[in-house]
């Protein structure tokens, strides 16, 4: 574990920097950048993303993907909507909204584990299957006009300045992180992201896990999708398209590997805090969402990138090192 | 046949030397290779044979010496061009297209001036070389469909393509049948009597002494003896490898059996054994003997639920058992160690402590399913401790360790279960010596403290040395199990290869 | 039974039963459906089949090595939209040129996507889902309005969309349709008789054995991209030609639609398996059975999303389950050796005693 916490540590490290910079920059330019309201907005802005960015995490760790849940955050919600839209209380309506998410969540997971498919090609389906049916049932209505309490929960502190999301937000991510670095699930998640064949071997129901990381992923997505109906108000069926870019950058940024196996909740935190911090100040320069999302997409990219391309710079220059070694070596015996 | 000496050599090493970091893994060696002739290459891991290989077809560079072709110094700069020099290697895993069929596999790495592909032309070229090979095979077949040994014709068929002068050979036989390793055989001779020089590596002396013409061995990276086959003997040959005498380094074990621990009834799997009969004591060391090929792992995977059997019965501590899973395995007190560490024995990236404590994690976790780490650090202190593990801690990655101590880890591992039964399988396969007799000592100790052994390995000097009875197993079917007094290594590889001289059934 | 092993693989008997697939849905359709046979239909359906068959025979190209490339989409819209809003301005310009800087326009983009993963060594999922966003964002920050209308078109482009080049009786072959067909014949071609292209397959097969072998992978999985852009960048231009009204959203979810008309039509996202011909059949296949539902099931047009997911799910767990089944079935060719009365070439077997 050494030798990858070194390596982690130092992207940590690098991470924080960057943390300081953006904030640093975004501060300078902008009056009252650090208020407590400023940046409870900050949060609350991509609130629903970053809490499936903790899921995220344990299902790349455990070398899989979820493409869908951005579907699935859409569908919860529209399920929810349309119930509503029917007259039916809305109480029914959000336990039906996490129902499907588990529903679905189960149907992913078990076309993983027991069909034996990639995790890649199920949730890219899905993406577009569950996105579908989304459209299926709100068509291209908007349905709004939910219960006052309701929509209080979504936009209204709930204690002090925090509204429930943030809140939710940051529960969720202590009992992340103690599952994830601390407990028995979480060993068996890197283990099996690292090497499958191992786990099973060792005697790893390694079926249930990735079972109960779907089902998980896919009611903390539900859940997700109904506070973003409380938030913005209102649903349609194209909500939440596109989150699984941002989700996955959180992730990838946060130095957990696309291969499984490796990486951290606290690396992923800090990436969270970048690309929240990114986020706002390109908003408050009045940048649009779309070239935002370019940005996201830059930054993924690199995060990657820079990484590979510094270790083949290293290598060839340690290459060289040898090289020199060997003439140098090879002169002295010929002299 | 022309004798050797007469020709000159193709290929010439001379004075290579490499060295990794702190290794020296070739020290000034020096060899030749003659065009018509099999020529072995033997030694334990380490001393320097993938290395040589490596140099040869141009992975590796030289830190000192030279290689001639016919005479003329060159530089294998990569594989390509040691394609192009006319080396070319197989290795024990074929690399196939398996998507492709067999004649595109052949030609697909040629550097083809054509434009356009000519599929007649292909096919028939490529039947053109099977034949040359004395080979039947359908050039428009997927060669995902192909057994291994086919794979490993269609690579030497490559080769041939290619237009190779010198076909290195690493462990070929690993993974095949005996009926294959024939086959490959045979492939060899004809292609020795065109003319190419074949470069084989090999841990099994029957498969060298069957088809060497001249036998090399190193040790710890340096050349020590090359001999024609009819001058060479099995004792000269360990005793080169080695640099001691046979009898210092098998520890024996004295058996002293205990209660019926396991017994089993026509055990079969489709396409993988049929009709194992056996029973286990407890305290005794049941050996499986046989080639490689033979099934034994298959049977031990069996046993431990990880590929379970299709019909048979087993009764495992007086109690009929269904085992169709490592997780039930467990919990009967039966563990598996695997031959392929790297692979599925342990996770490289992970400590010591994590991989040993990993079957048995529930027993670690408090209440609330926190891992408690000082428990685990005192567990793998133990086995540090009982199995002389070297290593700076327990934390330390066990990637980093050495091919031994990787070996003690994945042991204590197991042995961390608590098992009853203890399956190994190769567990001395690719460490050094020393290691290999603590090892053997390690067994003993755990059969005397009333545990029931077998061990499957392909070492037959380990085998006689170690077990109480040894059962024998070829292509699946079992042969015959042999008590320590009667056999000899003669009777059980006589028995592994399929003449059968009615050996004793059950001692 | 053996001649068909021998000269058919399974992944050709897919193809076959999508064929089937395709009729039987024609026939039963056909037998439901009032006017099913009618030329509005066909030329419906030929024209979106051929947008869409010309970036899949691209994205076809990529999956072949066994990597994605989520960015079509992005790619298709941005042509689009891009050289819309040029012939918007500068109405005098050449059709060839206005192709030509659809196709260029890809091309850099792929080349950029090519580049990343190739030799940036960013695995393609990660790599394209980023390039997605760039792309799309450029797109809307490009100067000017967010929408280019027909009525800013010069006239050939609208003419060159609704034309047709012959006529049979109301079934028009439009020019959009004759260009699919050509990239198709030229790809098939490639894949089948290039040295190129069979690498491709190698490279998809087994990545280890290509890199081992001397086949330069990076440079070919280059060029797969390029290629990949450029047919975006024409499918830009016949996108732009047929729809004429654009905006911002153009093409957006694109690359779902091109990647579930490869894997319905067999071409695996492990590498090494699928053909031109199977993403055509395909994408066909896709396109006529969402047209015939909307019609006969009165559904809307919101059910097409759904369908779509259901169809990849469906194709790949066949595919999982049966073909490869099929495959292992397949070749079980062991080797065989001459009888040994014909030659001897084999020493006598030595005694075993060591």
């Amino acid at each position: 574990m050494l030798h990858r916490l070194e390596r982690l540590k130092s992207w940590e490290g690098l991470l924080l920097v960057i943390l300081i910079v953006v904030v640093g920059f975004n501060a300078v330019s902008t009056p009252h950048y650090l208020q407590v309201d400023n940046l409870i907005n900050l949060f609350q802005l991509h609130i629903e993303e970053i809490i499936v960015a903790l899921i995220m995490t344990f299902i790349i760790i455990n070398a899989e993907i979820d493409l869908s849940v951005g579907s699935v955050m859409g569908l919860a919600g529209c399920v929810m909507a349309f119930m509503w839209g029917r007259k039916v209380p809305i109480e029914i309506g959000i336990a039906a909204a996490l129902l499907t998410g588990v529903l679905v969540g189960a149907f992913n997971g078990f076309m993983v584990s027991y069909v034996g498919l990639t995790s890649l090609v199920v949730t890219l389906a899905g993406l577009i299957g569950y996105r579908g049916l989304a459209h299926v049932l709100l068509e291209d209505r908007s349905i709004g006009n939910f219960p006052k309490w309701f929509n209080q929960l979504g936009q209204q502190p709930l204690i002090g300045p925090f509204p429930l999301a943030l809140i939710a937000f940051f529960v969720m991510l202590v009992i992340a992180l103690v599952v994830l670095q601390n407990s028995g699930f979480g060993r068996y998640v890197y283990v099996i992201g690292n090497n499958k064949d191992v786990a099973q071997y060792s005697g790893v129901n390694v079926r249930r896990v990735k079972m109960t990381l779907f089902v998980v992923s896919g009611l903390i997505s539900a859940f997700a999708g109904l506070l973003l109906a409380a938030r913005l108000g209102s649903m349609r069926g194209d909500t939440a398209t596109g989150t699984e870019l941002t989700v996955i950058t959180m992730v990838v940024l946060g130095g957990v590997s696309i291969f499984g196996g490796s990486g951290s909740l606290y690396g992923v935190f800090l990436s969270i805090l970048i690309v929240l911090n990114l986020r706002n100040g390109m908003g408050l320069l009045n940048v649009p969402g779309d070239t935002q999302t370019g940005v996201i997409g830059a930054l993924l990219i690199l995060s990657v990138l820079v990484p590979n391309v510094a270790q083949e710079a290293r290598s060839i220059w340690s290459r060289r090192r040898h090289v020199q070694r060997v003439q140098e070596v090879r002169e002295q015996k010929g002299g | 046949m022309a004798t050797v000496e007469s020709k000159t050599p193709i290929l010439q090493m001379r004075h290579i030397s490499k060295r990794f970091d702190t290794t020296q893994a070739l020290d000034d060696v020096s060899l030749d290779l003659y065009p018509g002739e099999i020529h072995a290459l033997m030694g334990e891991n380490g001393a320097g044979k993938s290395t040589l290989i490596k140099i040869m077809t141009g992975v590796y560079h030289p830190d000192e010496g030279d290689i001639l072709l016919d005479g003329k110094p060159i530089r294998v700069g990569n594989s390509v061009e040691a394609q192009a020099y006319g080396i070319a290697a197989i290795y024990q895993e074929p690399m196939v297209y398996p998507d492709l069929n067999v004649a595109e596999n052949i030609f697909i790495t040629h550097r083809s001036r054509d434009l356009v592909v000519n599929w007649g032309k292909m096919f028939r070229e490529a039947d053109e070389i099977l034949a040359q090979l004395d080979v039947k095979l359908d050039v428009r077949v997927p060669a995902r469909g192909l057994t291994l040994a086919a794979q490993q014709t269609v690579e030497i068929a490559k080769a041939i393509s290619l237009k190779v002068r010198v076909l290195i050979m690493d462990e070929p036989t690993a993974s095949l049948s005996a009926h294959e390793v024939e086959q490959l055989f045979k492939l060899a001779c004809t292609l020795r009597d065109q003319g190419v020089s074949i470069f084989f590596i090999s841990h099994r002396m029957e498969e060298v002494f069957d088809i060497a013409d001249r036998v090399t061995i190193f040790r710890d990276g340096k050349h020590i003896s090359t001999a024609p086959r009819s001058q060479v003997t099995t004792e000269s040959c360990i005793r080169d490898m080695v640099g001691r005498k046979i009898e210092e380094f098998f520890a024996k074990s004295k058996g002293q059996r205990g209660e019926l621990l396991m017994s089993v009834r026509g055990l079969s799997k489709e396409n993988a054994f049929s009709d194992i009969n056996l029973e286990v004591y407890r305290g005794e060391v049941l050996g499986f003997a046989g080639l490689v090929g033979s099934r034994r792992t298959d049977v031990g995977m069996a046993l431990f639920g990880v590929e379970p059997a299709d019909s048979g019965e087993i009764i495992f501590g007086g109690q009929a058992a269904r085992i169709r899973s490592p997780e039930q395995a467990l919990r009967l007190g039966i563990a598996y160690m695997t031959e392929d560490r790297r692979r599925i024995g342990l996770t490289m990236p992970m400590s010591i402590a994590t991989n040993i404590t990993l079957p048995m994690l529930r027993k670690y976790l408090s209440r609330l399913g926190l891992v408690k780490p000082k428990d685990e650090e005192i567990t793998a202190e133990q086995y540090r401790q009982r199995l002389s593990i070297r290593a700076p801690s327990v934390h330390e990655q066990v990637g980093r360790l050495s091919g031994g101590n990787q070996q003690k880890v994945m042991l204590s591992k197991w042995l961390n279960t608590q098992p009853q039964l203890l399956i190994l399988d190769e567990p001395t396969r690719g460490i050094d010596v020393g290691a290999k007799a603590e090892v053997h000592h390690i067994i003993n100790d755990l059969a005397a403290q009333g545990l029931g052994i077998i061990l499957i390995s392909s070492d037959m000097p380990e085998i006689m040395a170690m077990s109480d009875r040894i059962l024998v197993m070829r292509e699946g079917r079992q042969m015959g199990i042999f008590s320590r007094e009667e056999a000899t290594q003669e009777k059980v590889l006589t028995a592994a290869m399929g003449q059968n001289n009615e050996p004793k059934e059950r001692a | 039974m053996e001649t068909i092993k021998r000269y058919f693989r399974p992944e050709q008997l897919r193809e076959f039963s999508l064929v089937f697939l395709i009729v039987a849905i024609f026939m039963f359709f056909g037998s439901q459906i009032q006017g099913y046979f009618s030329p509005r239909i066909f030329n419906r359906v030929t024209s979106d089949v051929a947008i869409i068959t010309v970036v899949a025979f691209g994205e076809t190209l990529v999956l072949l090595t066994r990597n994605y490339d989520l960015s079509v989409g992005s790619i298709v819209g941005l042509t689009a939209f891009f050289v819309g809003k040029q012939l918007s301005y500068n109405q005098d310009m050449l059709p060839l040129v206005a192709l030509l800087l659809a196709i260029g326009a890809g091309t850099l983009m792929g080349l950029f996507n090519g580049l990343v993963i190739s030799y940036g060594r960013v695995p393609s999922l990660i790599a394209t889902l980023g390039t997605l966003a760039i792309y799309r964002s450029i797109l809307v920050a490009y100067p000017g309005n967010k929408i280019v209308v027909t009525n800013d078109f010069p006239k050939w482009v609208l003419d060159l969309g609704s034309a047709s080049l012959f006529s049979v009786g109301g079934f028009d072959i439009r020019p959009v349709v004759v260009v699919a067909l050509l990239i198709f014949i030229i790809f098939q071609l490639v894949t089948t008789y290039l040295p190129y292209g069979r690498r491709l397959y190698a490279i998809g097969s087994n990545p280890e054995a290509a890199r081992i072998g001397g086949l330069p992978a990076p440079r070919l999985v280059l060029i797969a991209y390029v290629v990949c852009g450029a047919l975006a960048g024409l499918g830009g231009f016949m996108f732009m030609v047929r729809y004429g009204d654009l905006n911002t959203a153009v093409a957006q979810g694109m690359e779902l639609q091109v990647i579930a008309a490869a894997v319905v039509g067999g071409v695996s996202t492990n590498g090494g398996i699928g053909t031109m011909s199977g993403a055509l059949l395909g994408a066909f296949m896709i396109n006529l059975l969402q047209q015939s539902l909307l019609r006969w099931l009165r559904i809307s047009d919101f059910w097409v999303g759904a369908f779509l997911g259901m169809l990849i799910l469906l194709a790949v767990t066949i595919d999982a389950v049966i073909v490869s089944r099929l495959r292992a079935i397949w070749a079980r060719a062991g080797l065989e050796m001459r009888p040994a009365g014909e030659k001897s070439l084999v020493k006598e077997k030595e005694s075993h005693v060591a």
